[in-house]
């Protein structure tokens, strides 16, 4: 089967699956529907300060395995579904960010800084446009270079890494984020330690579960959907909801302003827009590409290059970054949008997440089985059909399929959904925290899992508190698993080895490289930044 | 005397119908709790599901299923050995679980702490190597480990490593046994090069068909269904195998009537290969392989007995 | 200063993990050197010295230094001490119900065989929930309103039509594990 059949495989899965119904004598297939809903989910979702486009995923997961059951069929329905989500909220996000000062996803954050004065100088309607320009763009770019590289890296990977390599590639992802995210190496260091000790209770290959002191209820460990949750969304709850009583002293007012003048993006204006758009996209993708960096970095780079450049080129009547630039918006939206493209890439190829959006694909692809992302998906098998791979080109053709929404419906559905920041922010979260906790009973059906989602929340806020990042502890504890594993079997296969990570040229580079970075990011942060 | 025991035996067979006629009206007294050993999504989930879906549907019984995995199915065994024996439990593994994992394990169960229901499907484990390696019978390999190439062989669970080890021993070479996830773990090694040979227990049959895979040996006492040719590993010097079955089980103490119905409704929907479950099973096992009743409990006793040796002889 | 314990704490990790694994020593032989259960766990401690370690030097120096307030805290425990009684309230409300109703009726109920017939099966779940949201809601606001409540019950009403309704393998709390 060539390269080309696999392809055409895909695209038919997703539009040849099971019917839903037929529109004008085409039959639409339930896949297509799937990415469809996920697609306005996430931008209703991304629009609601105090939900982010991992919560909805989290949220909707069990339900959708409810709908789809545990066989093969279903992963492209939820993993499309899924992906909707992942593409509408980051341009969702900038909603609320433009019009209310208010972020609603953490990457949106500096769409704030020029959304929000073009709003009060009477320019929201354009700078939504803006938005959704800047944003698809970098979507789709990103998109296409998934596609053309994942392969390609998944069969580098295949070719030339073996065991003792890709043990050392994932210390090396880990140190990688751990040094990167988040404040400091030291913190990032810590929360990753933190991940891992958490995956490692529980499991194990001896029959007694270890680090369990004991009791049944840990035996099984902690299952993902707890920890991640609880870290990502409980934590951020607890925070959120402490902020608020906080803040309810000093209780904002909602502004309200008109819209004047020319709303319209023009040719002139897309020109000018173009070149923060690429580079941003450029900057993006590059980011998204590499494990554990997500959007909000690149969102940040994507703005401090383009201040830069355009403090040097811009008219001098127009406003500065910071002041209402319709090319701060672009550069920071292009940017966290392509990261979600591109935060596949490790995802599919090697199995890493890169960050929460991947987190969730995972845990779905694990949840429903028949998918394990990784090199062996992109194996391109002569005679028989390899199923992964088909799902995977189907992942693909989901994605351009939903950047083709967000260019077709996402910048109408976009500017209505200003109406999202009603719901006041505290009677939301409760509500969410209980909808989170349930959907994990609904896949668990341990009351256990509900306790460990709990301490995993208290966990994450506590991290919040101390301003450590609880990303690195999501992804090491996902990596967790697999590392140990690898490095047993890279111990064992190499006949007892103990320095099996530093015999292979490749391995020791890559183990160099991981201390390396970690060195390097400890001592940038200790001179004044 | 003759009239004894043709008293005996209608009074046998009287207690016999008895059963079975109470079996057939037994009713669970309240929703199943199923216990599935396995990840969720996996092809023994997905079989146990099925069957529970099929039991609902036929007989009206309500199932309620829940993952309880690792420790090679002693997690499940754990928390299913303390329900309630009325029939509103049940749980399934494999016979492994049963057998040499809880020998090894000294957790403090033994198979007497359970009541086998039925058994449902074999394995066909075979060892496996991908054919473009070169090799083409069991006999190659081996004469690649004595020439002095080191062969990574890939098991998925301590007993198969241990019997990997003995193999070796048996044939007089030393294979670097590495412990994989799963029988897919195996496998995606083995494709991807990472292992030069190792177990699988049904999944290589497309590879093998295809010609991408070879089966150099049978792990069971019988040989495979597919490579009638590869040796057992009788015939390669081990006396121990690799034979295990899917099995159900509940807690020990369970009335023989509620055992029965329970047992008698699973055989019935494996065996039909009309339902979802029946032809999953014979598309993947090939066919079903159903053991229940006191034959089933001299099976399980057999297993743990044989395991304590097994794990002798691998320590040596 | 709080940094300072971080450091300790994966000191402290160092006894807890040789004690409770069950190969305990990094390397196990059986007939082969393998990698034994405590050596994951150990790298895991590894990183968090390592982390610990550079935190203390680095941070000292720091110029922002994140401030946690008392009160925050104090808050934030209320609130988890409100979704426990929730959580218990929504595992025994159950049981305690139709206790209750056997009590009076004399009849012999048992929960766990009811667990999957409504009306029962939704008493924990309810009551659980509608106690947390509009506990929270009210703790935040600082005040008991009676939009809280409406609130609360309308979005445990959604999530029980969402989850339980259509489907009949998912179950609410607490009807797994009873």
């Amino acid at each position: 089967m060539g390269t080309l059949d696999y392809i055409l495989m895909g695209i038919q899965a997703v539009f040849q699956g099971p019917e839903l119904f037929s529109f004008l004598g085409l039959s639409i297939s339930v896949t297509l529907v799937m990415i469809l809903a996920g697609f306005l989910t996430g931008i209703a979702v991304g629009a609601t300060p105090g939900l982010a486009g991992p919560v909805a995923m989290a949220i909707a997961l069990p339900i959708l395995i409810s709908i789809f059951g545990y066989t093969p069929d279903a992963l492209l329905p939820v993993m499309g579904f899924l992906i909707g989500i992942m593409k509408g909220a980051t341009i969702g996000g900038a909603v609320p960010a433009i019009l209310f000062n208010t972020p609603g996803t953490p990457d949106a954050f500096m769409t704030t800084l020029d959304g929000y004065p073009m709003t009060q100088r009477g320019k929201a309607k354009k700078a939504l446009r803006v938005a959704h320009f800047a944003s698809a763009s970098g979507d789709t770019f990103s998109d296409i270079v998934l596609i053309i590289c994942a392969p390609f890296l998944a069969l580098l990977v295949e070719a030339y890494l073996d065991l003792p390599e890709k043990t050392a590639l994932l210390i090396l992802s880990l140190s990688f984020i751990a040094a990167v995210i988040g404040g400091s190496a030291a913190k990032g260091l810590i929360s990753t330690g933190l991940g891992l000790l958490a995956a490692y209770i529980g499991t194990g290959e001896d029959f007694y579960p270890r680090l369990t002191m004991g009791q049944p209820g840990l035996s099984q460990g902690f299952p993902i959907a707890t920890a991640v949750l609880g870290v990502l969304i409980i934590g951020a709850i607890l925070k959120e909801l402490e902020d608020l009583w906080r803040r309810r002293r000093d209780s904002g007012i909602l502004l309200e302003h008109r819209d004047q003048g020319d709303q319209r993006l023009h040719r002139a204006d897309i020109r000018r827009l173009l070149p923060y758009i690429g580079r941003s996209a450029v900057i993006g993708t590059a980011i998204g590409a590499l494990p554990g960096i997500g959007s909000t970095l690149a969102a940040t780079l994507g703005y401090t290059v383009g201040k830069a450049r355009y403090a040097r080129k811009k008219r001098p009547d127009a406003p500065e970054f910071g002041k209402g630039a319709a090319e701060g918006i672009a550069a920071t939206e292009a940017a966290n949008s392509s990261v979600s493209g591109a935060n596949l890439i490790p995802v599919l190829s090697l199995g890493i997440p890169g960050n929460a959006a991947a987190v969730f694909l995972i845990l779905a692809a694990e949840s429903i089985g028949g998918f394990n992302p990784g090199p062996s998906v992109f194996r391109f098998t002569s005679d028989s059909v390899n199923p992964e791979l088909v799902v995977a080109f189907g992942l693909f053709t989901a994605m351009m399929i939903a950047n083709l929404l967000n260019w077709t419906i996402g910048g109408l559905f976009m500017r209505s959904m200003g109406v999202m920041i009603r719901i006041p922010k505290q009677m939301l979260l409760p509500g969410v925290l209980l909808l989170t906790l349930t959907a994990i009973y609904a896949q668990e059906t341990r009351m256990e899992a509900i306790w460990f989602t709990m301490g995993f929340g208290v966990l994450g806020y506590l991290m919040r508190a101390v301003e450590i990042s609880p990303l690195p502890f999501v992804i090491a504890f996902i990596l967790g698993g697999k590392l140990e594993e690898s490095a047993r079997q890279a111990f064992a296969a190499t006949g007892g080895d103990p320095w099996f990570l530093f015999t292979n040229p490749i391995a020791a580079l890559f183990m160099a490289m991981a201390l390396g970075v970690i060195l390097w990011t400890a001592r940038k942060k200790k001179g004044v930044t | 005397m003759k009239k004894i025991f043709k008293a005996g035996i209608a009074a046998l067979s009287v207690a016999v119908m008895a059963t079975s006629s109470m079996a057939a009206d037994w009713t669970p007294p309240g929703p199943i709790k199923l216990m599935i050993g396995f990840k969720a999504g996996g092809g023994a989930d997905t079989q146990a599901r099925l069957i529970a879906e099929e039991l609902e549907a036929r007989l009206g019984w309500k199932f309620i299923p829940e993952q309880v995995t690792g420790k090679g199915g002693l997690n499940l065994a754990n928390a299913l050995k303390d329900q309630p024996n009325d029939g509103t439990a049940i749980g399934l593994v494999v016979t492994e679980t049963l057998g040499y994992n809880m020998a090894a394990a000294n957790a403090g169960m033994t198979p007497k702490d359970f009541t086998g229901l039925t058994t449902t499907a074999g394995f066909q484990m075979g060892v496996v190597a991908r054919t473009d390696k070169g090799w083409k019978t069991f006999d190659d390999m081996i004469a690649a480990a004595k020439g002095g190439q080191e062969i990574r062989f890939g098991a998925m669970s301590p007993k198969l490593a241990d019997l990997a080890y003995l193999l070796g021993k048996a044939q007089g070479v030393e294979f670097n046994i590495v412990s994989v996830k799963g029988g897919k773990g195996v496998m995606n090694g083995v494709n991807a090069g990472d292992l030069d040979v190792g177990f699988m227990a049904g999944i290589q049959a497309k590879g093998v068909a295809a010609g991408d895979l070879v089966n150099l040996a049978s792990a069971l006492s019988e040989p495979l269904v597919q490579s009638p040719v590869a040796p057992t590993f009788g015939d390669l010097g081990v006396e121990f195998t690799a034979d295990g079955y899917f099995v159900f089980v509940g807690p020990a103490g369970m009335p023989d009537d509620a055992r029965e119905a329970l047992s008698q409704a699973i055989i019935a929907v494996v065996s039909d290969e009309g339902t979802k479950a029946g032809g999953l099973i014979n598309k993947a096992f090939g066919g079903e392989t159903t053991i229940s009743g006191d034959d089933l409990t001299k099976l399980m006793a057999s297993d743990y007995a044989n395991a304590e040796t097994l794990l002798v002889a691998a320590s040596e | 200063m709080g940094l300072l314990t971080l450091a300790f704490a994966a000191v402290a990790l160092f006894a807890w993990i040789p004690l409770d694994t069950q190969t305990g020593i990094i390397e196990k032989v059986r007939r082969q050197v393998a990698i034994g259960d405590a050596l994951a766990p150990s790298v895991a401690a590894g990183f968090l010295i390592l982390g610990g370690g550079l935190l203390v030097p680095v941070e000292r120096n720091a110029e922002h230094q994140p401030r946690v307030s008392l009160r925050g805290l104090g808050f934030t425990a209320g609130l988890l001490a409100i979704i426990c009684i929730s959580f218990v309230a929504m595992r025994y409300s159950g049981p305690l119900v139709i206790w209750i109703v056997n009590s009076a009726q004399g009849g012999d109920l048992e929960y766990r065989l009811l667990r999957d017939t409504a009306p029962w099966k939704y008493i924990g779940f309810f009551i659980g929930g509608t106690l947390l949201i509009s506990c929270a809601i009210s703790l935040v606001e600082g005040q008991v309103s009676r939009k809280a409540l409406f609130f609360s019950v309308l979005a445990v009403a959604a999530m029980i039509i969402i989850y339980d309704v259509p489907f009949d393998d998912l179950l609410l709390p607490p009807n797994g594990d009873v």
